[in-house]
């Protein structure tokens, strides 16, 4: 059983599929109108429903050798349609998007400078991205003024806006670190005392203190050896870092995940099963 | 082989249906009138008080769930901000909620959109409040960040999946004073919510917050199931690490609790056969 | 309230000093040509391993996810990565998630296999963007021709000299995951088991590696900028990592100054407080 169309019946098949669905969309929209409350909720309910069992079903039904079920041809088209629902929803974001922003503009709102920037930039970007994207399958001719254009735009600016972003945030948490890592209590100092200690045993810094000043061996354990030789050569900064990572970060974040793994789980549950009344 | 399908490790499947099994049950429990206990959450409580805040200050709310695709995560999220929203409406407090995703940023609109109608003030509903302002990770930053210097927020919510971002975000709302409460399952950026956050909501009570402020008796009881879930998941860590102990890592015991194709080496070994 | 002694002064100190302080620590300490040797951790020494095991002619799957704002952190990453590849005489194809990130990444192994006569679809290859990697790989376990149809030349993957006979992602033998975002656990979830995965996360990302390290779910790890130095140590080769990671140490030296400074302004804070009580 195959999902996907066959090269010959492709365009037949298309025209069928796109007025097909035209044609429920459209239905869709009075009949929910028409619809009581309850009439609509429980065609909500049924959508939800079906649409949830398909994946379920597809997880737990058994596969054959080419890990294969009678449903899993049918995944990556139902994929491609959630892709195509972000599509149509980033078109409804954008639209948004500009509406406010001339909005702002025409009534002359408050900073409506900024509104105007963002306006240029975002045909400017639009035009020169739909161009270049066009030339690349040939479509549009390319031009020197596409290609330093291009460049200015995409490599010299919003690569480098993105970069300078980034790095914001290492002066942000120099400063967040300055104001919140202060011993106000036992947990505070443990916490403090073991960010300085990974802070440094992660870096060469932490080898040379280790290694190099204080003399502690950076050679691993050797076989056999007592409880005390074996605490001595595991004193180095970045053995105690890596041990703090491993032993102590990991297994406390395993947890975590555990809980929200679970938390997910439950929770997709109950919107499949419609019982989760929050934004329903 | 990997763990696409259920019959990869049926084990770890008859794990999922025990733990749908339990929230199920203890929704059914909840709904027939068990009283349940859910713990105090200080981050939680706090959302009144910074909503209050604003209030007074009459700068606007930000609600903001990041980056978060659409998803349970990002329904978790706006049913968090569908409640802050209606405390807002009370008091006829300004909001803004910011997002980096063009799908939760149409089910926002609708979702806030009920919450300003079920507490009976549909009309301080403002659609422009809801805004995308760009899927790309760091324009979306500056977006948000810009936005909360500028309206000088008064207090800013951030619930959902965050990335590098968070910080700035975080460190922002701090230069303008504003009460921070995040919650998230992002477990790498807990550090920077914590150091620039007033309350931090860490994993899994994310996922509690709704039952927390609603105290539906559906969620409380979906919580419980959790809960029973999470005492099973540490009996397995629990007898995984003994039974490794005992019998070495090789043993198809072990295989059983967390490979694929585990199931069908432990029916071999300890029944002689395949699997059914 | 304004402060009034040198301990509040301190306590309330304007931010943009510290902004300061740390691009001078950074700017300063990226110049001084002193380069500290790295102790390898043990993620990274598994890591070098791991690639090290490999035999001439093996497939290798890269996914390079980074775009520019992480550079600092994943092209020491990538640049060692491949350089390592071609020692080994590895074929590898890399694959990318979004626009920038393809652009980069296949620019940079372009640079970078040429020095070395490493030829484009003989040796090495581009799979371009696929934008869903979920699907991409269940795609690539079952039909890889098929799921990535043309490489980022337009050249059909059948056609492809490297390719001939490939139709699996079971036919490789490694996957190397540079990115700052959360694909790893894609990876791991969706890529067939015999194939081993690494991993080059930001620094960042790094602590939530730990558990799949752990596990043997990923066979090594080296993390952001410093572990690309303790890579680069162990290949032998100066690049962009060991420039780097000077300022790095010295900027988490200012950062632990700077935090045990606070603590003793709010000490002496709080002890001329009480003396005035």
């Amino acid at each position: 059983m195959t999902w996907q169309l066959n090269p010959q019946d492709q365009w037949l098949w298309i025209w069928a599929i796109v007025l097909g669905a035209f044609v429920l969309v459209l239905g869709l929209i009075p009949l929910l109108q028409v619809l009581p409350p309850r009439g609509r909720r429980a065609l909500v309910v049924g959508i939800t429903f079906l649409a949830g069992l398909f994946f379920a079903a597809e997880f737990f039904m058994p596969v054959n050798e080419e890990q294969k079920n009678m449903l899993t041809p049918a995944i990556q088209p139902a994929q491609n349609l959630l892709q195509l629902i972000g599509a149509l929803a980033l078109g409804l974001g954008t639209y948004g998007l500009v509406r406010l922003h001339l909005k702002n503009v025409v009534q002359k709102r408050t900073q409506w400078g900024y509104s105007v920037v963002l306006l240029v930039s975002f045909v400017t970007m639009a035009f020169f991205s739909i161009w270049n994207t066009l030339a690349e399958k040939e479509l549009a001719p390319k031009t020197p003024l596409l290609e330093n254009s291009f460049k200015l735009l995409f490599d010299f600016t919003l690569v480098q806006l993105d970069a300078a972003m980034f790095s914001l945030i290492a002066f942000y948490i120099f400063s967040a670190a300055y104001r919140a890592f202060r011993i106000r209590s036992i947990e505070a100092s443990i916490l403090m005392f073991t960010a300085m200690v990974v802070m440094i045993g992660v870096v060469p810094l932490g080898a040379y203190i280790s290694y190099d000043l204080m003399g502690f061996s950076a050679e691993p354990t050797p076989e056999g050896a007592s409880f005390v030789q074996m605490l001595v050569h595991n004193l180095g900064l970045p053995k105690v870092a890596n041990w703090i990572l491993t032993s102590l970060n990991a297994p406390a974040q395993r947890a975590i995940e555990f809980g929200v793994g679970i938390g997910g789980l439950a929770m997709a549950i109950r919107l499949w099963l419609s019982l989760e009344r929050g934004i329903t | 082989m990997t763990y696409q399908h259920a019959q990869d490790n049926w084990f770890s499947a008859i794990i999922i249906g025990f733990i749908a099994l339990m929230v199920l049950l203890n929704i059914f429990r909840a709904r027939v009138g068990a009283q349940l206990f859910i713990r105090r959450i200080p981050g939680l409580d706090a959302i009144d008080e910074a909503i209050g805040r604003s209030t007074e200050m009459g700068r606007p709310v930000t609600m903001i769930p990041g980056m978060t695709s659409f998803g349970v995560v990002a329904v978790q999220s706006l049913t968090i901000f569908k409640y802050i929203t209606k405390q807002i409406a009370r008091f006829a407090t300004p909001m803004r909620l910011l997002t980096g995703d063009a799908t939760v940023f149409a089910v926002a609109q609708e979702a806030i959109a009920d919450a300003y109608n079920e507490s009976g003030r549909p009309d301080l509903y403002d659609g422009d409040s809801i805004r995308f302002l760009s899927d790309r990770q760091f324009a979306f930053a500056s977006g948000v960040a810009g936005l909360i210097q500028r309206e000088r927020v008064a207090a800013n919510f951030m619930f959902g999946e965050f990335y590098a971002e968070s910080l700035i975000f975080a460190e922002t709302g701090n230069m303008v004073g504003a009460i921070q409460v995040a919650g998230t399952i992002s477990f790498t950026q807990v550090p920077f919510f914590v150091a620039a956050c007033d309350y931090t909501i860490i994993g899994d009570e994310f996922y509690a917050t709704s039952a927390y402020l609603s105290r539906e008796p559906v969620l409380l009881g979906s919580l419980v199931g959790q809960d029973i879930a999470k005492f099973t998941f540490a009996f397995l860590a629990l007898s995984g690490a003994t039974l490794a102990t005992v019998f070495g890592v090789d043993d198809s015991i072990i295989k059983l609790l967390g490979q694929p194709g585990g199931f069908d080496a432990f029916i071999q070994e300890y029944f002689g056969g395949g699997t059914p | 309230m304004q402060p009034q002694t040198i301990w509040q002064k301190m306590l309330a100190v304007d931010r943009r000093l510290l902004y300061v302080l740390l691009l001078v620590n950074i700017v300063m300490f990226l110049l001084v040509p002193v380069r500290m040797p790295a102790s390898i951790s043990p993620p990274v020494q598994k890591f070098y391993d791991t690639i090290e095991a490999l035999q001439p002619g093996d497939l290798v799957m890269i996914s390079s996810n980074w775009s520019a704002s992480t550079l600092a952190e994943n092209q020491p990453q990538l640049e060692a990565v491949i350089k390592h590849l071609m020692r080994k005489k590895a074929r590898f194809s890399i694959i990318s998630i979004e626009a920038q990130s393809r652009d980069i990444s296949y620019r940079l192994a372009e640079r970078v296999t040429k020095a070395e006569g490493y030829e484009y679809g003989r040796d090495w290859v581009h799979f371009g963007f696929v934008p869903n990697l979920t699907v991409a790989i269940k795609g690539m376990v079952t039909d890889l021709p098929n799921t990535i149809k043309q490489d980022v030349r337009g050249t059909r993957v059948s056609q492809i000299e490297m390719l001939k006979g490939v139709n699996s992602l079971r036919q490789y033998k490694l996957v190397i995951d540079v990115t700052p975002s959360g694909t790893v656990p894609i990876w791991i979830s969706y890529s067939p088991k015999e194939v081993n995965i690494i991993y080059c996360p930001t620094s960042v990302m790094a602590a939530e590696a730990y558990t799949y390290l752990d596990s043997g779910q990923i066979k090594g790890m080296v993390t952001g900028a410093k572990g690309a130095q303790e890579y680069e140590q162990l290949l032998g080769i100066v690049g962009l990592a060991s420039r780097f990671t000077n300022a790095i140490s010295f900027s988490h030296v200012l950062i632990i100054t700077f935090i045990l400074l606070g603590n003793v302004a709010m000490f002496m804070n709080r002890l001329a407080e009480r003396r005035e009580a």
